[in-house]
């Protein structure tokens, strides 16, 4: 990020401030802030062992009345591996206004800004693990991006669902870099009986200046019953004729309110045209909440996870990582 | 090599699950005689006699009880911390969906009625408001007793937490959609709100019924005064029914509990703490 973009940032951020204390209504200011140690093995050498930030996140929800509210949010991290910058690196994450009852369907809101893609599990993803959702790791599509959306909830909370109108380049990219054709997105998500999920997202746009062929979608299902918890995932996208595909499973399992076993496995093939290509993560850790806030989120949280990443072609190196993180989160109102 | 490596993983990931299920863990072997309340302060007191009474009765039975409003006890029930969530509002659509996504069937229980009682100090010479007026004094539109024919003075504003299912239902059923004035004094239970109303001459708030006392005098709202009666006739429009959340159709003690809160004897508890039984 360059000094522009991070006065501009800036700016946004003080008139963000100045006209959420200027107008009546409600700011609550968040914080989320991941203190990391990476300790990264390929074959026999040591890529990383570091401290970091890995990732903060302020954030300002305002509430201008019960139909109306909006999200700021700054993502912030100590490199920016986008433009290799070091020191701190800052994106904007979410602008987003939410409107309620704006169109006669109940329970559901209408989006318009830089808001979340409703695809798979990249939109909820809480970071159990500290790796990303698959469709954000393998580059499905971006969690947020310019647009529009209609969420909504099915009665009863049966499950929910979303359509949207969006970019499809994703928030780091904006202006005329984005070319002239949308992306659509439709997401649902049911619950057929208390803890099982079933849903899934297709994502369809024209990618690049080119505007060549691009489609995705993910199918997804959740099993909980106290106090084991197992997410899946199946993704698959055809990028102008190069098929992608691959499934990840992710087991919880809740030893004490405040302790929790992880693990997580991949299998990822991003051309199924090709041999020799597939790799998988496998993923081990814990999860200590040291404390929590008033409805049970994390405020103080530890994390410990153990990542490998293999490789179906023998002549690449299996990467290991150890990662210990220090998670804290705390929310006030303005 | 591949193939191998994915088979020992998915051997790994069944036997975990497998595990989950068929082992004794240790969290899986509490005491059903302990029981654990929380949520809406509203419901409190009558949570908190009832479960005296009914550890009375049932001596190896340990009941805990605990406030924090609504929205947390049932944030408990879907965290699965609580055996039962107090709450003086139904569950949002939202927190339904959360709790099924977790594995959580919440079965709601209606266990009293409880009217809000607009409140002010003893001292004001206002005696009823209209919810138009209400209304015009929460939002801001009127800000001094003058203008709703009491003595000049500012109107102090207090109401209760987010957290609270009161405030939602005062919300709904006097704000209807607006916003509280930005100053007003956003407390965490109904006593804190009685007591500040009983310290400040000049303000106005609302309790639930259970926490009337001569320390704060109730307003009659379009002419009616809230009381057992006039909330069970209808004719008191600041009505709510209160509920008690539990995990799937309640069993074992905690059917007992609640079983004994919609008794005869249960039901006389409720009235005697100054709510409405529904029997």
């Amino acid at each position: 990020m360059n000094k522009k973009q991070s006065w501009y940032l800036l700016t946004l951020l003080l008139m963000f401030l100045t006209s959420s204390i200027a107008i009546a209504g409600e700011t609550k200011l968040e914080m989320y802030l991941w203190n990391r140690y990476t300790y990264e093995k390929v074959g026999d050498e040591i890529e990383e062992s570091a401290f970091s930030l890995e990732r903060g996140y302020f954030r300002l929800n305002h509430k201008f009345s019960d139909d109306i509210s909006g999200r700021f949010n700054l993502d912030f991290f100590s490199s920016d591996k986008d433009t290799d910058v070091h020191g701190v690196g800052v994106k904007l994450k979410y602008a987003y206004l939410d409107f309620k009852n704006l169109i006669p369907i109940p329970e559901s809101k209408l989006t318009f800004g830089l808001l979340k893609n409703y695809f798979g599990t990249i939109y909820d993803w809480s970071y159990v693990v500290m790796e990303k959702d698959p469709a954000d790791k393998y580059k499905f599509i971006s969690s947020t991006d310019y647009g529009m959306s209609l969420y909504g909830y099915i009665p009863n909370g049966m499950g929910e669902y979303a359509v949207a109108v969006i970019n499809g380049e994703g928030y780091k990219k904006a202006g005329d870099n984005v070319n002239t054709s949308p992306a659509y997105l439709a997401n649902l998500r049911f619950i057929p009986i208390p803890g099982i999920t079933i849903g899934g997202s297709y994502y369809t746009k024209k990618k690049g200046t080119d505007k060549t062929d691009y489609s995705a979608y993910a199918l997804v299902g959740r099993l909980a019953y106290a106090p084991l918890d197992v997410q899946f995932e199946i993704l698959s996208k055809d990028d102008d004729g190069t098929v992608s595909q691959g499934f990840m499973i992710m087991p919880i399992i809740k030893l004490a309110n405040n302790f929790e076993l992880v693990a997580r496995y991949d299998n990822w093939d991003p051309n199924t045209d090709e041999d020799n290509d597939k790799q998988t993560l496998i993923i081990g850790g814990i999860n200590y909440y040291i404390m929590r806030r008033a409805k049970g989120k994390p405020a103080v949280m530890l994390q410990v996870n153990y990542e490998n990443t293999s490789y179906e072609d023998s002549s690449k190196d299996s990467k290991n990582k150890f990662i210990a993180q220090l998670r804290w989160e705390f929310s006030t109102k303005l | 090599m591949q193939t191998k490596k994915t088979i020992s993983i998915v051997i790994m990931i069944l036997l975990i699950t497998t595990q989950a299920f068929a082992f004794q863990w240790p969290w899986a072997k509490k005491k059903t005689n302990t029981l654990t309340i929380t949520g809406s302060t509203t419901v409190l007191p009558i949570a908190q006699k009832v479960a005296e009474t009914f550890m009375d009765i049932h001596p190896k039975v340990n009941i805990s009880v605990r406030g924090g409003g609504s929205g947390v006890g049932i944030a408990a029930l879907i965290d699965g911390t609580c055996d039962i969530a107090d709450a003086s509002r139904p569950m949002k659509t939202k927190e339904l969906k959360t709790a099924r996504e977790k594995g959580i069937n919440p079965v709601e229980t209606i266990i009293a009625k409880d009217g809000i009682a607009i409140v002010v100090h003893p001292d004001n010479p206002i005696k009823e408001l209209s919810l138009e007026q209400l209304k015009k004094i929460y939002t801001g539109k009127i800000s001094n007793w003058r203008d709703v024919g009491g003595e000049s003075g500012a109107i102090v504003i207090v109401s209760r937490d987010v957290a609270s299912g009161t405030f939602e239902v005062f919300k709904k059923l006097v704000l209807k959609g607006d916003k509280n004035r930005d100053d007003a004094l956003m407390l965490a239970s109904n006593k804190a709100v009685a007591t500040t109303v009983s310290q400040t001459p000049g303000s106005i708030g609302y309790i639930g019924l259970g926490y009337l006392s001569a320390d704060v005098k109730a307003l009659r709202i379009d002419n009616v005064l809230p009381s057992n009666k006039t909330v069970i006739s209808g004719e008191y429009k600041l009505a709510r029914p209160l509920f008690m959340y539990t995990n799937g159709e309640p069993k074992g003690f905690v059917k007992k509990l609640i079983d004994f809160i919609l008794s005869p004897q249960g039901q006389n508890i409720v009235s005697d703490i100054g709510f409405v039984p529904i029997k």
